[in-house]
Parts: C-alpha cells; sequence; structure tokens
C-alpha cells in the first residue's frame, strides 16, 4: 500500500492498518452466493407508488457494481433501504449473510457498510478534521466520564483518531491535509465530496456506497474521481457499490453493471452486454431508437 | 549589553514611542479611574484599616483577600500593558484605540457607579454598545475603511525582531508603572496638602512610587516572553509549544493559514501577534480571565468598598444570579449543542429542588417516619447535590424519550407539555409535596467553620461560583469530547450523522440527561437558599425564560449563555423593579409614563410586562441578530452563510444540483 | 347513557371550537411548516375583541336584544373579530415570520414564541389578568334557550357555535378545493419553489393563509365567549395547545383532518369528565376531575399520537428525500 507516514511526536508510535487486507475477500467463501451484499426481492412501496419493486442485487467482495438507470428508476431509493433509512416492504437485504433489516443506520455502520450522499451531506460548519471524526465515531470508546477527566486513554484515543483522520485524508494526497481545519462549507465541490468520502471510509467499511461521486464535475475531476475510486478498492480492498449517470465512467469502472427503470432491474451484466442490451437502451432513449438505429451509447462508450 | 538596554527604555525608538502613548494612555484612564472611585480605598484600607473610612472590618482574613486581590489586579494591569505594547503590529489608529477602550471600559464603571449596582449598570451598557457598534459600523463604512488581511502582518520574526518584541513589552510595563505612580502620587499630594491623607499613607505613597516602575519593568518581561509564546516561528508548530498540533507534514503554521480561506485565516490569526486587534488575542483574554476571576472571587470583601452598605442584598442578588447562569448552561447542551428545542425545562429544575425539598428538610420526617438530626443531616447537602442532579437527569432521560423520532417543532411542543405537567403534578401530590403550601424549613448546608443559614449570603455566593465553574468546566470538556461532536453532528444533520455511525437515540437522550443534570444542580441550590420549595417557583413561564436567556446570550456559545443569563436576570429582577420604584416618585419620567399607559390599562406597573419586554427582545433579536449577544464563532457563520454565501477556495466550479441529467428521453 | 350523549353534545360545541383553531394551525403548518405558537393567543384576542365589539354598539350586561337587533349585533361582533384577528394575523406574519423564512428551523419557532409572549402580555394589559364576562343578557338567553332531542337538551349557544363553525368549514373547504387562490395555496404547501415558477405569487399567498387562518381562529373567539360567557388573557395557551393537538390527531396539514381532529378532542375533553371521582383519584392521592385531568388526558392523546403515528388519522407520510 502506498502510504505517506508521517512522523508524529505521539506517545505512542503505533501504526494504523486501514483495513485487514486480505481477511474479506477469504471470509467471502463463508457468504451464501460468495455475496457480500445481497438484495432478495427488494420493494420498497410509498403509499401507492412502487419505487423499488422485487429487486435482487448481489455484490461480491472486491468486486465494483454499478447501479445505473433514468432519474427517478429508485437507485437512490436502493441505497437508503441497503443503510435502513427505509425499512424495505417486503424482501430482504442481507449482508455477509445476516439480515440488514430493522437496524437502525448507525448500526449498519457498524456492520460495515458506509455510504456518500447523491447532495453532499457534510456537516457544513464544522471543519474538515470534525468531519472526518464524526466518521470515526462508531470506533471512538471514549465515555462521558473519561471525556469529562481527560482521562489518558480517553486523550489517547482523540490523539490517536486525529492521526487516523490525517491519514484518511492523505489518500487524496497533501490538499485536504493541509485544509484540515477549513471549514467545509468554504471548499470547493471536488474536495466537498473527497471529505464526504473520507468520512465514510473513517468508519472502516467492508461496503462503500457512492452515489453519484461525479456529479457536477467536469471532465478532468471525474477522471480524477475514478481514479481515486479504482484506488480504494485497490488499495484498501474495499467493494464498492456505485449510482452513476456518467456512462462513460460506468462502462470504464465497474465489474457489473445492474440497470433500474421505474423501480425494476431490467437488466445486469457485463458493461458490454449492458450496453448492447436493448432493455436498457429503450429506457434510456425511448423506444424510437431501438428500430435499427445506432444507439449513441456505442458513440460516448468508445471516447 | 544592559546600558543598551536602558538607553532603549529610557528613550525607546520612534515607533515604540508612539506604540508606549497608545496604549499607555488607553489603559491608564480606566485603571485610574478605577482606582480613584475605589481601588485606592481598598489599598488604604489595607494599609492602614483603622482610618479607613468604611468602618471596615480589621479581620485578617478580609484584609488579606483584599490584599491579594490589588496585588493581582495591578499586576495584571501592568502586564497586560507590557503585552499589549508588544503585540500591536501598529496597523490600527490611536485615536480609533482610544475611543474603543473608554466605550467599553469607561462606560460600564461610569454605569455601575451611578446605578449603584453592578448588574444593572453593566445591563445598561448592553443598550449602550450596540448603539455604538452601530455607529462605528457607519462611521466605518462612510469613510470605506476596509480591516486589512489577517496574514499580512504574521510574519515569522526572527532573533532581532524577537528581542525588540521584549524590549518594547518591558518598555510598556515599565512605562505603564510609571505613569500610574505619577498619576496616583500627584492625587496623593493633593489630599496630603489639604490635610485629609493621614502620613502612614504619605509614606505608602512614596514606597509605592519607586516600587511600581521597578515592577512595571518585571512586569514587562513577563509580558514579554508570554507575547513572543504566540508569534509565528519559522518552522513546525507554531511558537514554543503553542496550541496547534501538528498538522502532519511539517508545513509551518503560516503555510496552513495561506491555504485557510481569509474568515477561517483570521479567525486563527487571532491566536498570534503581532496582530491588529491585541485587545482580542487571546492572550489578552487570559488576562481579561484572570481580572474577571480575581473581581468575581473577591467580590464579598470587595463590595463594600464599590458600593457602600447593603451588600447582603447584592450577594443574595448575585446568588439568585448564578443559578440562571447555570441554568442557563445546562439548557444551552440541549439546544445549544444538541439542537433539541426544550421548552419544559423547568420541570427539571423543579424537581431537583423539590428532591432536596423532600430530604433536606423536616418532611423526610413526616414522610417516612426518619428522625433526622438537625445538626447533621445538612451535611447530606453534599451528596444531594450529585444525587439530586442525577435523579433529574434520570428524569430528563425519561421525559425525552418520547421525543426522540419528533422533529423540532413537535418536540418543542412535547417538551412544553412536560414544562406544564410537573409542576402541577408536585402541586396535586399534596400528600406527599404538601402541594400549595410548600415545603418549609428546607436546610442550608452545612460547611466546617462557616455559619451558613438561609440569611447568609456569603456562603451561597462562594457556593454558586463553585458550581458554576464546576459547571462551566464539564460543558467545555463535553463540548469538546466525542459527545459534544456528536451533539453537533446531530444539529447540522440528523441523516448524516445518523449514516456516519452516530446512534441518534443514545446520543439525544444523553442530551436531554446532562441538561436536566445541571438544572437538577441549580434546583437544590435554590431550594437551599430560599428555605422553600412551593410550587409557584416553577411555573412554565420559566421555562420561556430559560430559552430566552439561551436565545438572547448566543446558543451554543458557552460565555455568550452566562451574559444572556446575567442579561435576562437584569431585566427581570432588576430593571423591572426598579422602573417601577422609579415610577413612584412622581417627578421622574418614569411615572409619567406609567400613568399614561394606566389610562387605558389599568393595573399596569413596570413589572407585569415582564413577558411582553421578553417577546419583543426574542423578536428582534431572531430577525437582526439571530446568533445572540456573543456567538461562537461557529454559530455566526451559520447563520449568516445565507447572506454572505460561502467562500470560493480553489477556483472549481460550484454547480448547482448534481445530478444533473444527460440522458434524453425521447418519445 | 343520556349523559353520554349529553356529554357528546357538550363535546362537540366544544369541538367546534377547537376546530376552528385547529384549521389555521394546520393550514400554517401546511404551507411554512411552522408552528405558529401565537395563533392560540390570536383566538383569544378574538374573544376579547368580540367584548369590546359588544361594548362599542352599547351592549351591556343587562341588555336583551332580540330579532333583527340581536342579529346585527352579532353580526357585527363576530365579522369585526374575523377580521381584525386577520389583519393581525398577516401583521405578525409579516414582521416576524418573513425575514426569517429562510433561516434555520429554530429561528421562526422563538420568533413565534415571542410574538406569543407579547400578545398575551398584551391582552393582560388591555383586560387585566382575571375573567372577563361576555354581556350578560345575552349569554344567557343563549344559554336558556334551546331545543331538547329526547333525553338530550342542547342549548342555543351549542347550536349557534356548531352552526357557525359548520358553515366557516364548509366555506373554507369550498374555498381550498373550488377556487383559484385555494389552489394556489395548495400548491405552495406542495412545493414552494414550483408554485413560485408557475407564477405565484408566494409571499402573498402566504399572507392570505395567515389571513384566513386568523380570521377562523378570530370567529372561534367569538363563539367560544357567546358560549362560555367568560374568556381571560391566558385562555390562548390552553386552547391553543388542545388545538394543536386536534391537528396532529387529524393530520397535520389536512384541512379535514384538522376538522374531524377539533371534534374528536372536544368530544374526548368531555368523557374525561366521565372519570369517576372515587376510583383513580382517592387510590392514588391524585387530584379529582376537573382541569388538571383534562390537560393530563389531552396531552397524553398528543404524546401518544406523536409516538405512534405521527401523521394522524389522515396524513400522508412524507419521509425525508436522503
Amino acid at each position: 500500500m502506498r502510504w505517506m507516514w508521517y512522523q508524529e511526536p505521539l506517545a505512542s508510535k503505533r501504526r494504523y492498518e486501514l483495513i485487514s487486507s486480505k481477511a474479506s475477500i477469504e471470509e467471502a467463501g463463508n457468504y451464501p452466493g460468495n455475496a457480500l451484499l445481497a438484495l432478495d426481492k427488494a420493494t420498497k412501496h410509498f403509499g401507492g407508488l412502487a419505487a423499488v419493486q422485487d429487486v435482487d442485487l448481489q455484490v461480491r467482495p472486491g468486486e465494483i457494481v454499478s447501479i445505473i438507470g433514468p432519474n427517478g428508476a429508485g437507485k437512490t431509493t436502493i441505497f437508503n433501504l441497503i443503510t435502513c433509512l427505509y425499512r424495505p416492504t417486503s424482501g430482504d437485504i442481507s449482508f455477509e449473510g445476516r439480515t440488514l433489516v430493522g437496524l437502525t443506520p448507525d448500526r449498519v455502520v457498524r456492520r460495515g457498510i458506509a455510504r456518500t450522499f447523491q447532495n453532499i451531506r457534510l456537516f457544513n460548519n464544522m471543519t474538515v478534521m470534525e468531519n472526518v471524526l464524526v466518521g470515526l465515531h462508531t470506533h471512538l470508546k471514549a465515555s462521558v466520564l473519561g471525556s469529562l477527566f481527560h482521562l489518558p486513554s480517553v486523550m489517547h484515543e482523540e490523539a490517536e483518531a486525529r492521526r487516523r483522520a490525517i491519514e484518511l485524508l492523505s489518500f487524496f494526497g497533501t490538499g485536504l491535509v493541509e485544509r484540515q481545519e477549513e471549514y467545509v462549507v468554504n471548499l470547493s465541490y471536488a474536495d466537498k465530496r473527497r471529505v464526504e468520502i473520507a468520512r465514510a471510509l473513517a468508519a472502516r467499511p467492508k461496503l462503500l456506497l457512492l452515489d453519484e461521486p461525479t456529479a457536477g464535475m467536469n471532465e478532468v475531476e471525474t477522471l480524477e474521481a475514478v481514479k481515486y475510486v479504482r484506488r480504494l478498492r485497490d488499495e484498501l480492498n474495499l467493494t464498492i457499490l456505485l449510482i452513476e449517470h456518467k456512462l462513460t465512467v460506468t462502462m470504464g469502472i465497474s465489474d457489473r453493471i445492474s440497470v433500474l427503470d421505474y423501480g425494476r432491474k431490467i437488466a445486469e451484466g457485463l458493461p458490454e452486454e449492458v450496453r448492447r442490451d436493448e432493455k436498457v437502451i429503450a429506457a434510456y432513449l425511448g423506444k424510437a431508437s431501438t428500430r435499427g438505429e445506432k444507439a449513441p451509447v456505442d458513440e460516448k462508450a468508445e471516447e | 549589553m544592559s546600558a543598551s538596554m536602558s538607553n532603549r527604555l529610557l528613550l525607546p525608538a520612534n515607533d515604540t514611542r508612539v506604540l508606549l502613548i497608545k496604549w499607555v494612555v488607553a489603559l491608564l484612564v480606566p485603571v485610574v479611574v478605577f482606582t480613584l472611585w475605589s481601588g485606592e480605598s481598598i489599598v488604604n484600607a489595607v494599609i492602614s484599616p483603622q482610618t479607613s473610612s468604611l468602618g471596615i472590618s480589621t479581620d485578617p482574613v478580609a484584609l488579606l483577600a483584599a490584599a491579594i486581590f490589588v496585588t493581582v489586579f495591578y499586576a495584571s494591569t501592568i502586564t497586560l500593558a507590557g503585552y499589549l505594547v508588544a503585540a500591536d503590529s501598529g496597523r490600527r489608529g490611536i485615536i480609533e484605540l482610544w475611543i474603543d477602550v473608554f466605550i467599553f471600559t469607561l462606560v460600564p464603571l461610569i454605569l455601575v457607579v451611578i446605578f449603584h449596582d453592578l448588574i444593572l449598570g453593566l445591563a445598561l451598557c448592553a443598550v449602550v454598545w450596540p448603539v455604538y457598534f452601530f455607529v462605528r459600523g457607519r462611521v466605518r463604512k462612510a469613510r470605506h475603511y476596509i480591516p486589512p488581511p489577517p496574514l499580512e502582518s504574521l510574519e515569522v520574526l526572527d532573533v532581532g525582531e524577537r528581542s525588540i518584541l521584549i524590549s518594547r513589552a518591558t518598555a510598556g510595563g515599565f512605562w505603564f508603572g510609571t505613569a500610574f505612580a505619577v498619576v496616583t502620587l500627584i492625587t496623593d499630594l493633593v489630599y496630603f496638602v489639604t490635610g485629609s491623607l493621614p502620613t502612614l499613607l504619605l509614606i505608602w505613597a512614596l514606597i509605592r512610587t519607586l516600587v511600581l516602575p521597578i515592577a512595571g519593568y518585571f512586569l514587562g518581561r513577563l509580558a514579554g516572553v508570554i507575547a513572543l509564546r504566540r508569534t509565528l516561528a519559522a518552522k513546525g508548530n507554531g511558537g514554543n509549544g503553542a496550541n496547534r498540533v501538528g498538522n502532519g507534514i511539517g508545513t509551518s503554521l503560516r503555510q496552513q493559514l495561506e491555504v485557510l480561506s481569509t474568515t477561517r485565516a483570521r479567525e486563527e490569526a487571532k491566536d498570534l501577534v503581532p496582530n491588529d486587534l491585541p485587545l482580542r488575542s487571546t492572550g489578552a483574554q487570559r488576562f481579561y480571565l484572570i481580572l474577571l476571576g480575581a473581581f468575581v472571587l473577591f467580590y464579598p470583601i470587595l463590595d463594600p468598598f464599590l458600593f457602600g452598605s447593603g451588600t447582603d442584598g447584592r450577594l443574595a442578588n448575585y446568588g439568585d444570579a448564578g443559578r440562571y447562569v447555570i441554568l442557563a448552561l445546562g439548557l444551552n447542551i440541549v439546544v445549544g449543542f444538541a439542537g433539541l428545542l426544550d421548552l419544559g425545562y423547568v420541570a427539571f429544575f423543579a424537581i431537583g429542588a423539590y428532591t432536596w425539598g423532600l430530604i433536606g428538610s423536616p418532611q423526610l420526617g413526616f414522610l417516612t417516619g426518619i428522625v433526622v438530626n438537625p445538626q447533621l443531616w445538612p451535611w447530606f447537602f453534599w451528596p444531594m447535590v450529585l444525587g439530586a442532579a442525577l435523579i433529574a437527569a434520570f428524569w430528563g432521560v425519561l421525559l425525552g424519550a418520547p421525543t426522540l423520532r419528533l422533529r423540532g417543532d413537535y418536540l418543542a411542543i412535547v417538551t412544553l407539555g412536560f414544562g406544564e405537567i410537573v409542576p402541577i403534578v408536585f402541586l396535586e401530590l399534596d400528600n406527599i409535596t404538601r402541594g400549595a403550601n410548600g415545603i418549609i424549613g428546607v436546610y442550608s448546608p452545612n460547611f466546617p467553620g462557616v455559619l451558613w443559614t438561609g440569611f447568609t449570603p456569603t456562603p451561597y455566593y462562594y457556593l454558586i461560583l463553585a458550581l458554576i465553574a464546576l459547571t462551566i468546566f464539564a460543558n467545555i470538556r463535553l463540548r469538546d469530547s466525542r459527545l459534544g461532536r456528536a451533539w453537533i453532528a446531530i444539529r447540522e444533520d440528523e441523516i448524516a450523522a445518523a449514516s456516519s455511525g452516530v446512534n441518534l437515540v443514545r446520543t439525544k437522550l444523553f442530551a436531554f440527561g446532562a441538561g436536566a443534570f445541571f438544572a437538577g444542580i441549580a434546583g437544590v441550590y435554590h431550594a437551599a437558599k430560599l428555605g422553600v420549595v412551593s410550587p409557584d417557583n416553577f411555573s412554565f413561564g420559566d421555562s420561556v425564560i430559560y430559552l430566552a436567556m439561551v436565545v438572547i446570550g448566543g446558543i451554543g456559545s458557552i460565555p455568550g449563555v452566562i451574559v444572556g443569563a446575567l442579561a435576562v436576570y437584569a431585566i427581570n429582577e432588576l430593571v423591572l423593579p426598579q422602573l417601577d420604584t422609579f415610577a413612584a416618585d412622581p417627578s421622574s419620567v418614569f411615572f409619567t409614563i406609567k400613568s399614561s399607559i394606566i389610562h387605558f390599562a389599568p393595573g399596569f406597573t413596570y413589572g407585569s410586562v415582564r413577558n411582553l419586554i421578553f417577546g419583543i427582545i426574542l423578536v428582534v433579536i431572531m430577525i437582526f441578530r439571530p446568533e445572540g449577544l456573543l456567538p461562537s464563532a461557529r454559530r455566526r457563520r451559520e447563520l449568516h452563510a445565507a447572506t454572505g454565501g460561502a467562500e470560493m477556495g480553489a477556483l472549481d466550479v460550484v454547480p448547482g444540483a448534481p445530478g444533473f441529467e444527460e440522458e434524453v428521453r425521447v418519445d | 347513557m343520556a349523559l353520554f350523549l349529553q356529554l357528546l353534545v357538550v363535546g362537540l360545541s366544544a369541538g367546534a371550537v377547537y376546530a376552528l383553531i385547529a384549521l389555521g394551525y394546520t393550514m400554517v403548518y401546511g404551507i411554512i411548516e411552522l408552528i405558529n405558537f401565537a395563533h392560540g393567543d390570536i383566538f383569544m384576542m378574538g374573544s376579547f375583541i368580540t367584548i369590546a365589539l359588544l361594548n362599542l354598539v352599547g351592549i351591556s350586561d343587562t341588555s336583551h336584544p332580540t330579532g333583527l337587533t340581536l342579529v346585527s349585533v352579532l353580526l357585527v361582533a363576530c365579522l369585526g373579530s374575523m377580521l381584525i384577528c386577520s389583519a393581525l394575523g398577516v401583521l405578525i406574519e409579516r414582521i416576524a415570520y418573513r425575514p426569517l423564512r429562510n433561516a434555520p428551523r429554530l429561528a421562526p419557532l422563538i420568533s413565534a414564541i415571542g410574538v406569543s409572549l407579547i400578545l398575551e402580555d398584551l391582552g393582560k394589559l388591555w383586560k387585566g389578568n382575571q375573567f372577563i364576562a361576555f354581556p350578560l343578557g345575552i349569554h344567557e338567553m343563549f344559554l336558556q334557550t334551546g331545543i331538547s332531542l329526547g333525553p338530550v337538551s342542547i342549548d342555543s349557544g351549542s347550536i349557534l357555535v356548531i352552526v357557525v363553525a359548520l358553515v366557516l368549514m364548509v366555506a373554507l373547504q369550498w374555498m381550498v378545493t373550488r377556487t383559484r387562490i385555494g389552489r394556489a395555496m395548495r400548491a405552495v404547501a406542495q412545493d414552494r419553489e414550483a408554485a413560485a415558477l408557475m407564477g405565484v405569487n408566494v409571499d402573498r399567498i402566504i399572507a392570505f393563509t395567515f389571513f384566513v387562518g386568523a380570521g377562523l381562529a378570530g370567529a372561534a373567539g367569538f363563539i367560544y365567549c357567546l358560549e362560555k360567557g367568560t374568556t381571560i388573557f391566558s385562555v390562548g395557551f390552553e386552547l391553543g395547545l388542545f388545538a394543536f393537538t386536534a391537528a396532529v390527531l387529524g393530520g397535520i396539514g389536512n384541512l379535514v383532518g384538522a376538522m374531524i381532529g377539533g371534534v374528536m378532542i372536544g368530544i374526548i375533553e368531555a368523557l374525561a369528565s366521565l372519570i369517576p371521582d372515587s376510583y383513580v383519584t382517592h387510590g392514588l392521592g391524585l387530584p379529582h376531575g376537573g382541569s388538571p385531568w383534562h390537560d393530563a388526558i389531552i396531552f397524553a392523546v398528543l404524546i401518544l399520537i406523536l409516538i405512534f403515528r405521527p401523521t394522524g388519522l389522515l396524513g400522508q407520510r412524507t419521509p425525508e428525500k436522503a
């Protein structure tokens, strides 16, 4: 792993490992069907509207899986179901073989799933460092009394937590580390996205849900984002589930793609397969385009 | 070396001279005024108690305390003078500074002297100062004044510059000491010539004139060292061990500051010297705290010198004001840190009060048949402070539990309901609580060597001081802990917080519990001090007052809510009744106002429109200054972000809503 | 049984008052998501204004107007109260709420609390802190006449209350569903930005909502003091809480829900006086019957709704978009 190690005059010189590197992949064999995350006929109705209907999805350890589909297809709803912000109307969602249904969102984080949001939900009036520290909340054990009396164990933990946060921020280079005391609201858009990811990483997840990580970015930034998504999987051994609108990104980065339309999964498979799937083209471009015309999707992917 | 040093001292360089004049005058005027008002008499009383005209007791403890206070006070001011001279970057004008300082120090002094009451005087300052701010803002706008960017003045100091800093500080201390000595000597000589100064004091005056400059010299050096610790070092962390935890890359503090946005940098730059506004720097703030602390600690001794007779009454008032402070700090946890609008806070105050009321009074005997020895039982007060607080915290959790899933507005209503119900429950359970009659004969605590009854305000004063100190300490620790971060995260964005692993239920319950804890402490204090616990002390209207304290002072800001509590206390207990007293005198303007209002509103007294005044204040504050009087930096940004807008650091474009469509639906 | 029915009638007429006030709460909440703490106090002002207007036109305790005089006097009082309260509502919105439209949630809430304090103290200043009586003559007239339906007797006061409330509620429902401005109100309540994009003047619609809501509160004030015979400056707070519970019970934001909720709360309150003195109270040494019980029960209802069915009976669940 390529990390920049920083010499710190701290009490302890313990180094931090980000994630147990091989463990999650080796444990893969224990899950039914080898899936880290499995949605089984997940369904979510709002009143009369079926936002998600009978969706099956499996994500294997170490994969980058993308969910794509037109707006309103239910992609973010699926994320919300996984992280238990919603409760599925029917169906099951399981992680590492155990069901997630009925948990509170913070317990889901404890199980090992972290996410980012489509609209960037950072704590605007906290600094970069503080945002990441909140991400570390589950892994800190400081008790109230300990904090009150500044017990050495608590103080040590805080110092280690800060070090950890710096490491996480340094995944993206030195830029964020230098600006760690900046209020998040003053950052550039791309930086904000990175902080959100750092915050998610702080929870030491096994599965990372990224909701439109390149939304709002220009081409240069998008390329950079694609690079760090890959690094997240390669260097940190994360499994990544991704919602993305830019087909160039999805085609280039995904191991597998699932396509949703009107809450149902209409296609799934390798990028090349999905690209040529008639149903997918129809969903995006309307039925007219399947009458023999060359799908513009192909041209875009050729970039 | 010492020759050039003393040369530089007696004939300072030109720019140093300017600074010296600037700061020595700025500080000298308020200090002299204070001295003439009462400082002098305190010192004189210490030196020769018999001749003091105030008939001060010759109790050695009191005299010692007074002596300590005087020493601390004057030593701090001299050191502060040195610090300010060293810390000033010299970019701000002199006259401007003088006006600022005089408004902030002389106005309160004068008002306090006129009204013969500390809190009343300060409350009126709260009226004068905003007017001044407003005027100053207008003047600045008219003159197109732009504050220079903070980073320019933050130079890394080399060795030569550092020694200049120290010499400036030394000079500052020295010249301030000298000037002060000269001024006081002259006044003393005048007194001597007119025959009202005993010889002993004249001798003292001469000694003082010699001692002060020397003391000034050394204190000035000390100030220089203090200032030096807050300068930018060339590399690594700032200064010699000054605040910053290393950021892990080894960039210097200067470089770190450069990458921050202007607002953020300005905040950080407040810590460092040389500074444009050394009065606001954190170093100077330490001095203010020392002065404030000494003043508050020794206040019972000082009061006779400041205001003459009536100390006991004033101390009793301040004890009550202290209770407000604790309540404000407790509510600040719930409303300020965690963002949960609790409108029923008085319930926990009542629970705390009744707990001690039931246990620490003869009522316990009635209820349980346990016979307690009235001499020994009051010792139980001390553990009961903790005990009642824990009981209140328990109820805080219990009453908070139903509100967990509610959004802000609903939460307010439900807590409001509880705030209504709890006092009614206490009222109606008259088998236990004696209902409307209340519990009487509640014990005051015992403490070795102290006579402590419901009628001795001084022990209560120190008790509340200690409790306040504990509360502030606990609040600061909580705020900066993992729990405190979780609270702020919840306040900012519950969903994001939950998705980052914060357990909403536990964190919110902790907030309720912690808030109720401090209310319980205040309740126990109140029960013991008043000696009576009855339901009319706890009305729903009080909850609104507590909220007003937090809102007016600054939601989430610890110094803010303290000021807010004192302000509300002043309005509630002092200003309005005082207006009524004024109105009793037919010659005062208040009388005329009152009579004209009575024409169409019979039964009007100034005291009865308390709620009206608070209501107006709340609305006005929400519209014009929602962050309160003394906001935390974070809060001020939060509430002005809508108008000011976020700053752009890099050149990246901030898009509108992300997730724009690239696909086109064609039918 | 007769007692039960009689209580039902009592509850119905009380409920009518609650319904009218609840409508104001629910309309304002639906459109700007603010609990207007001051709304109950507008109701209180309405009752004060009613009495003041009656005194102004010469009605005193001994007056016994009949026929046309009676009708016109009552009309003056009712419409006058409604209009003045409406103006008051619009004024409050303009001064205390509109500047805070974009501020964080806490700000308008605190401002509303401030306004509530102001109104209560103004009421106290105006009429003192004792009960004020509605002109006795008229009140008794309404109390002593009435009809009997079998075992149940309904006095004219209650009839008037129910009739006025019904008329207003029907009128409101018609306005909201059938007129252009009603449609605009619903649009702004659903999605403020979209409505603005469609050309709706959001500020004016919000002001209008306050106008209507406060007007209803004024009418409620009128019928309340007519039936009850007295009013006091603190009545706004207490009844406001009841009415708010009613609004939540019916589903906040839902007009029909507020009406139904109001009636239900009225009936619950009436039935609460059935709680036998002996059973609970002596056993626990708790208060016997009367006002504290009402408060506690209604409040318990509120808590239960908020815990188990926060959207109320008719409300829609709108989950926050993540």
